[in-house]
């Protein structure tokens, strides 16, 4: 992470038009990755707990949904205040914004069904809506390639497999996903770890008052 | 500079809840660690009341 804050401030040149404020692109955008990343784990622990029935799988979808919900508050945060001196306005309700909005709330609404573990039913609801969810990401990815929108075209790779950055921003931007990403499994293991911790609790502390009234 | 603000909220909120996240992990580890704690005391006394006769 130092490095890659040494990479955005220090290293990485001021770009022409916009000029600092084009900054917020590494880590907006790394922020946008592990969202995706996020939600994809989310996808697939949800399929193999509905599969398998195996409450590992479930807590790896909880975990990771919770750190994807973060990483895409960071970016609808970081995205309207880099709006705001490049476009002249916050907030736009061009399709990239709105479904990444959307895609916001169906995982928070996820988190909110899924609040309630000791309950299996909600659970298997909880894998639903996060199986189900995670369309809305292909469609971000789709609106900003086709849609004419106020949200830029991709710019790190482009048709044809080139790429529209400077070697130096774009090693600066290479630096900031791997540093994200490293965050994001940091993140998530610590949260695996805490969520089987405590449904082991929950497991003892049931055995436990079941032996007292017994 | 122009537009220095921008770029300073925009990391300011990304270090910012990263770090409450952070937090809020380590503060559950805490808590869980205590209501661990409770049970095992819980668990010794029930055991003490079952070896005494």
């Amino acid at each position: 992470m130092v490095t890659a804050l040494w990479c955005v401030f220090v290293y990485a040149p001021t770009e022409a038009a916009q000029g600092i404020v084009q900054r917020i692109f590494y880590f907006h955008v790394s922020s946008a990755l592990v969202t995706f990343l996020a939600f994809f784990v989310v996808f697939m622990a949800s399929i193999l707990f509905l599969w398998k029935s195996i409450p590992w799988w479930d807590s790896v979808a909880f975990s990771a949904a919770e750190i994807g919900v973060i990483f895409c508050t960071l970016v609808l945060i970081t995205g309207p205040i880099w709006a705001r001196p490049i476009w002249g306005t916050w907030w736009s309700w061009d399709p990239t914004l709105t479904l990444t909005l959307v895609l916001w709330l169906i995982y928070v609404a996820y988190l909110m069904l899924r609040a309630d573990a000791a309950d299996p039913k909600r659970a298997r609801f909880a894998a639903v809506l996060g199986i189900v969810g995670f369309v809305d990401v292909p469609l971000i990815r789709w609106s900003v390639e086709k849609w004419r929108t106020l949200h830029p075209k991709p710019v790190v790779i482009q048709a044809g497999g080139t790429t529209g950055l400077p070697p130096a921003m774009l090693l600066t931007f290479l630096v900031c996903v791997v540093a994200f990403l490293l965050l994001f499994a940091y993140l998530l293991r610590e949260r695996i770890s805490l969520a089987e911790s405590q449904h082991d609790l929950e497991a003892l502390r049931h055995k436990v008052d079941t032996n007292l009234s017994g | 500079v122009k537009n220095f603000w921008y770029l300073f909220a925009a990391y300011t909120v990304i270090w910012t809840t990263i770090f409450v996240y952070v937090i809020h992990l380590s503060k559950k580890n805490r808590e869980l660690r205590e209501d661990l704690n409770a049970l095992q005391a819980q668990v010794e006394r029930l055991l003490t009341r079952k070896e005494v006769p």
